[in-house]
């Protein structure tokens, strides 16, 4: 799945991120990167996500949100 | 945190000074909208000026860090203090950041080189963003340069984010940073007047200054190999990549290592329970709620648009009565004043009067009457970037600017744009790469700038009083229509190669803007207008007044020769044919535009200039719009109107002003420069016939 596709609120793992390689680097630099917990809290215009990693809120557009795959989180209860 | 040195004495005071050099050399770095300029500015006050990084035209703000005794006005400490760009990362992808590396980079090779204390730096984190803000705190410790940390947006982990560490009170958090990272960790809110972080921060860099301390669990690097050499800007290669990130992995890890064993601290010495993400079901901010709105498929756009809309509103309804008032006070009480006294002096009716009258206090008038429509487009935009609604303009057009090959980024210029195209141009530089870089310069000169605004309130009020603010709302959205055509034109020919980048943007939490830092950064940028562009304004104005004045003729005395027969006039005469087909070819538009060449904002004041010198009777100021109306009514066969909308056209379409010319001459060099001028000029005259021709047809 990627985060273009979760539903709103499902918290999820970031597995993979497939930009170019500058640009993933500066992806993993600000934040989101393999093994980091997020839940996307709008889908705006044009498949554009916002999402909630750590606290912080990202804008990314909607062709960089489908290229950024993450999985559900089972959350223990 | 323990005290060493000097300022372990309570009173930071002669001793401190006697110890630490006459100035101790401060940078503060951090990542975009972490609150580093807010602090800066409550930091040195009035005590700083702006200049570009040498070789760029990146702007840095450097000021005066000045500390008292005890509240006394003696053993007062300054420092010199620089407010570098804002950057995710020392690994530099714009010049912008690497103006930040490479500062950071200068004060690493000094205190190798130089014995001493050569420097501190104070790293700006954001507390609702611990993650992204260590990361750049580690680069910056691999560098070796003395650290002291300035944890920020305190007020907003409680209230206005899930952060992590939502829960914990400010002074617990800052405790426990500092006793992880095993450097001064001081809080700060630098909206507040009375803030005791400052002081704290104060003795902190003090203390640093004198015995440097290690950042724990990272070793600093040798100075070459630290701070991302410039290769890291143009896109560096994917070998040079790969090292990199195994490099920044390891500091990944440190992170992920530093926020768990904060957390720990945090659970055992305060009590707080487990902050953790991993722990903590998502919660909805105040601000998902406002972005549910905001940047709603269907609402966002109409939302961005209404903000565009009341922008625009309150440059035409709030300030121009107020341009008004000024110009009748200076053409008024204030030209009489002088008069007068000029008079007194023996001076009345010479050629010294006109000078100082229909010369300098013309072009000063012009500045004055300015100074409303620039506070209120400065304070807009302040208000825009604060609230941290800028951020989400920027993520709604990103599709509208993805069609031209740009992203969202490239909003933010063509907005500053329609403040001031200078700036706009400047801004220019946070966009990643180069290409992008020329393609947004070289559409910011299509985007409105407010001293063009100041034309088409003068016209539309003359000639369509009804309907002005619908004329000038028309004449923006002209502007943009202008920069899209112009950047789908580019994009298919001259720029095949641009791509849009991967927009990544961060949305601060929405917050309410602070009047008292807004108005000081209004201040700021009205002084910085007045003397930057007030020279160029005043400059033209007498150099104006000395043209018409000149007679061309051996008939008239100086200063005493119609318009139409002075230096001036007979090079407007010259162009004013090549304008007939557009319907303004009268010598005081030709003369008028000439002038905007130099700065749109003298294109009223020639106009008004051109009309009062006209006649040997001295007519009621109040009349300019009546006498444009007959004189666009004479060169267009009876289409006034139409003739005074091609007008504004070709004020929008050319060149905005020689100031913009040399600032894109620097960013981009002399071909784009000259290209742009002359499409630009084509340009203009091609849109201002269209309408023209069409307009007087309907």
């Amino acid at each position: 799945m990627t985060l273009r596709e979760s539903p709103l609120g499902k918290e999820l793992r970031v597995t993979g991120v497939r930009l170019p390689a500058a640009a993933a680097f500066r992806l993993n630099e600000m934040g989101i990167r393999p093994g980091t917990l997020a839940h996307v809290t709008q889908q705006a215009a044009f498949g554009g996500r916002v999402v909630a990693v750590a606290g912080s809120r990202y804008a990314l557009d909607g062709g960089t949100a489908a290229l950024i795959d993450v999985e559900p989180v089972q959350r223990r209860r | 945190m323990s005290c060493h040195g000097p300022a372990s004495d309570p009173d930071l005071g002669r001793s401190t000074t006697a110890t630490l050099p006459a100035t101790l050399r401060v940078l503060l770095i951090g990542g975009p909208n972490v609150g580093k300029s807010t602090l800066f500015n409550a930091l040195t006050g009035a005590r700083q000026r702006t200049m570009n990084a040498p070789g760029t035209t990146v702007e840095l703000a450097t000021g005066t860090w000045r500390t008292f005794a005890n509240g006394t006005r003696d053993g007062a400490t300054e420092r010199a203090i620089v407010d570098l760009p804002g950057t995710y990362s020392l690994l530099a992808r714009s010049v912008d950041e690497q103006v930040s590396a490479d500062a950071l980079r200068d004060l690493a090779l000094s205190s190798v080189e130089v014995t001493g204390q050569p420097g501190v730096a104070v790293v700006v984190i954001d507390a609702t963003a611990l993650t992204r803000s260590l990361y750049l705190l580690a680069q910056v410790a691999e560098t070796g340069v003395p650290l002291v940390v300035a944890l920020t947006m305190l007020d907003l982990v409680t209230t206005a984010t899930d952060s992590p560490t939502a829960a914990v009170s400010s002074n617990t958090l800052a405790a426990a940073l500092a006793a992880v990272l095993g450097v001064p960790v001081v809080p700060v809110d630098a909206r507040n007047r009375a803030d005791v972080g400052r002081r704290d921060l104060a003795r902190a860099v003090d203390v640093v200054a004198a015995n440097p301390r290690r950042l724990t669990g990272i070793a600093a690097l040798a100075p070459s190999s630290c701070c991302g050499t410039p290769v890291a800007v143009a896109g560096a290669a994917v070998a040079d990549l790969a090292q990199e990130l195994a490099h920044a992995e390891n500091l990944f890890a440190w992170v992920e290592q530093v926020v768990e064993q904060v957390s720990r601290f945090l659970a055992t010495e305060a009590g707080v329970e487990s902050p953790t993400t991993s722990e903590r079901p998502p919660r909805r901010t105040f601000s998902d709620r406002v972005d549910t709105v905001l940047l709603n498929p269907w609402a966002g756009i109409p939302a961005f648009l209404a903000v565009v809309w009341l922008l625009f509103e309150l440059t035409t309804r709030f300030a121009a009565p107020l341009q008004n008032v000024i110009g009748q006070l200076v053409n008024g009480p204030l030209a009489s004043g002088v008069t007068w006294l000029l008079g007194l002096l023996g001076l009345g009716d010479s050629w010294v009067q006109g000078l100082l009258v229909d010369g300098l206090l013309v072009g000063v008038g012009t500045v004055l009457t300015f100074l409303p429509v620039m506070a209120v487009m400065f304070a807009a935009l302040g208000v825009l970037e604060d609230t941290g609604y800028l951020a989400r303009a920027a993520f709604v057009a990103d599709r509208a600017m993805r069609s031209l090959g740009l992203d969202g980024r490239a909003l933010l210029p063509l907005i500053v744009g329609f403040g001031c195209n200078l700036p706009a141009l400047a801004a220019t530089r946070t966009l990643p790469h180069a290409r992008q870089r020329l393609l947004t310069g070289l559409l910011v000169p299509l985007t409105s700038c407010s001293a063009r605004l100041t034309v088409y309130v003068l016209l539309a009020g003359a000639f369509f009083p009804r309907n002005a603010g619908t004329v000038i709302f028309g004449m923006y959205l002209t502007s943009v229509l202008l920069v899209l055509g112009g950047g789908l034109l580019l994009r298919r020919t001259a720029f095949r190669d641009v791509r849009a980048e991967p927009l990544v943007l961060v949305l601060p939490p929405y917050q309410r803007p602070h009047l008292r830092t807004l108005g000081m950064s209004v201040r700021m940028r009205l002084g910085a207008f007045v003397i930057g562009a007030g020279k160029i304004i005043v400059g033209t104005m007498l150099v104006v007044w000395v043209l018409m004045a000149l007679p061309a003729t051996g008939q008239h005395a100086i200063g005493d020769a119609p318009v139409a027969d002075s230096v001036y006039g007979l090079a407007a005469s010259g162009i004013a044919p090549v304008l007939a087909p557009a319907g303004f070819g009268n010598d005081h538009a030709a003369a008028a535009l000439i002038t905007g060449f130099v700065a749109k904002e003298v294109v009223v004041g020639s106009l008004a200039q051109s009309y009062a010198v006209a006649g040997p009777d001295h007519r009621p100021a109040g009349s300019l719009g009546a006498r444009l109306r007959e004189s666009f009514g004479k060169s267009s066969g009876g289409h006034g109107g139409s003739a005074a909308l091609a007008f504004m056209v070709f004020v929008l379409a050319y060149t905005p002003c020689v100031a913009a010319l040399a600032e894109q001459r620097r960013l981009f060099g002399w071909r784009p420069t000259a290209w742009a001028l002359g499409a630009q000029l084509v340009t203009a005259w091609v849109l201002a016939v269209l309408v023209f021709q069409v307009g007087s047809r309907l």
